[in-house]
């Protein structure tokens, strides 16, 4: 999923305090999960600027609803006739619900009210780790399905890079080696052999790195 | 130290490009660069242009500078992060080259390498910010140099290139200025009426704006950047005036010299010849200047 961190509310105060009319637009989907942008969030947020605005002797409206996603266009559709009653919209939403957002009400100030992280796991309650960088050309296959391009320090694909001990990372002791976790893994599927095996030099071109990317599947286009 | 001593007492600087080789025999860059040596004032050295892999420009500057020839170092965001860039201007400045500019760079994709990741750890304004803080004697992270490097800085301005508003070009170029830009290359330039509506809204007096005549190889050369290269303007009379000719490449040398002098008259500050791999003609556009 994509996981996300609350945003300070210093920080979105300074961006909405001039207006009036504000709806703070929470999604139900991965931020949901990483507890930062569900309906749980909305409602703290909300409570949150109400106190601002109440204390500085502001009568600001403040609305709460929460959409299945902020990344479809069908969701978005749902607040269509209510939308003109406000003069602004915090989206708890990833970058992407963001934007998606303002692309659709093109004349509505959307402001984040997350940080968005990466792609990752929830590895226990309050721990969400990386996992995956969209590099477009997924190369788990042979790493033992650990992704090197992730959660290496030094994203190398012929690794390790000797500087790994104890199974940590040598850059950060309390993030372990994603080359000592391949090869841990590769042992235990009987497969060291595709350790012995030097990685191809990486296509990035597909990588956000290559520019803006898009899937297009005529396949399913109606 | 010749072309900043020409940009101050105003005197018209002549630059030409010097593509370094993909490859390390740089026999045929050393023997371009010598026979015009005596008439061009600095040799701007392309950091790989077109995203094309070759010699980067501060090996093929450092390679004139070795033989007594001014150079003007191209670096740019692509391919270096932020503390490579730093390494490579005080390299630079600690081997005698003096003029650097800073440049765009062409994405990857466009180049030979397209599987590349480009860099852009930072952006150009924040580059010659560096630059400026090195001369100042402190790195990007605010540590104090031991001796600080001394440049004539330069970079690019999309002056008279076609489908560019002129106040977009002027705003941006004003904010290189502001971070030290000193003078300013401008895209190849075919009819001064191109560049007309730009040049109303600078002074030339005060900012140096260098525009870059490129030789065209021939007919067909002519005709692809009319239709195909967005930024330059080629007029049908230019085209059908090469067509004319019984002698197509001798005509080409003939315009851009014309070019030349033209710029000259109307007060610009100076030149950048591009010949792309044509170095070979240098001395025939310059001898009829
Ligand atoms: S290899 Fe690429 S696609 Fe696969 S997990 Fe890693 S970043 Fe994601
Ligand atoms: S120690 Fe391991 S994870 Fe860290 S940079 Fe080296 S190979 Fe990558």
């Amino acid at each position: 999923m994509i996981v996300a961190d609350r945003k300070p509310i210093e920080e979105i105060i300074a961006e909405i305090k001039e207006h009036e009319k504000i709806l703070i637009l929470g999604c139900n989907e991965c931020v949901t999960v990483c507890e930062a942008g569900g309906k749980k969030e909305v409602g703290v947020l909300a409570s949150a600027l109400r106190m601002y605005f109440l204390n500085q002797g502001r009568d600001v409206k403040l609305d709460e609803i929460t959409l299945e996603r902020q990344c479809d266009h069908e969701y978005l559709e749902e607040i269509r006739d209510v939308i003109d009653q406000y003069d602004a919209v915090v989206s708890l939403a990833c970058g992407v619900g963001v934007q998606f957002m303002a692309e659709k009400y093109h004349t509505m100030p959307v402001y984040p009210g997350v940080n968005t992280c990466f792609l990752g796991v929830t590895e226990k309650r309050g721990l969400w780790t990386e996992r995956c960088q969209a590099c477009g050309q997924c190369i788990l296959a042979r790493t033992g399905g650990i992704c090197p391009v992730s959660r290496c320090a030094k994203r190398i694909l012929n690794g390790p890079c000797g500087g790994s001990t104890q199974g940590s990372c040598e850059i950060n002791k309390e993030i372990s080696c994603a080359w000592q976790l391949i090869i841990d893994r590769l042992k235990a599927l009987d497969r060291l052999d595709d350790y012995e095996q030097i990685d191809p030099i990486k296509d990035w071109s597909t990588d956000r790195a290559g520019g803006p990317r898009k899937v297009e599947r005529e396949d399913v286009q109606q | 130290m010749n072309l900043k001593r020409k940009f101050d007492a105003g005197e018209f600087a002549v630059l030409a490009e010097m593509e370094p080789p993909k490859g390390v025999d740089v026999s045929t860059m050393l023997s371009n660069a010598m026979r015009v040596k005596g008439e061009v004032d600095a040799f701007v050295i392309p950091e790989m242009s077109n995203a094309v892999m070759r010699m980067s420009s501060l090996g093929g500057a450092m390679i004139l500078q070795g033989k007594g020839m001014e150079t003007v170092m191209q670096v740019n965001c692509r391919d270096r992060n932020r503390i490579a860039l730093q390494a490579d201007l005080l390299a630079a400045n600690g081997c005698g080259i003096t003029n650097v500019m800073a440049v765009a760079g062409e994405d990857p994709s466009f180049g030979d390498h397209y599987q590349a990741r480009s860099v852009y750890d930072i952006d150009l304004l924040e580059l010659l910010n560096a630059i400026r803080g090195l001369q100042d004697g402190k790195d990007m992270a605010g540590i104090e140099l031991s001796g600080s490097p001394q440049f004539l800085v330069g970079s690019t301005v999309d002056a008279g290139a076609k489908g560019k508003s002129p106040e977009l070009e002027i705003e941006e170029m004003t904010k290189k200025i502001e971070a030290g830009v000193q003078f300013f290359i401008s895209p190849p330039l075919f009819d001064l009426s191109a560049i007309h509506p730009f040049m109303k809204r600078v002074d030339i007096q005060k900012t140096k704006i260098i525009p870059t005549v490129l030789l065209l190889k021939s007919l067909g050369m002519a005709r692809y950047i009319m239709r195909n290269v967005d930024n330059v303007y080629i007029t049908d009379s230019l085209i059908d005036r090469i067509q004319k000719s019984p002698d197509k490449v001798r005509e080409c040398t003939q315009i851009a010299s014309e070019m030349v002098t033209s710029l000259k008259k109307e007060g610009f500050s100076g030149v950048n010849l591009a010949t792309l791999g044509w170095e070979h003609k240098l001395p025939e556009i310059l001898e009829r200047i």
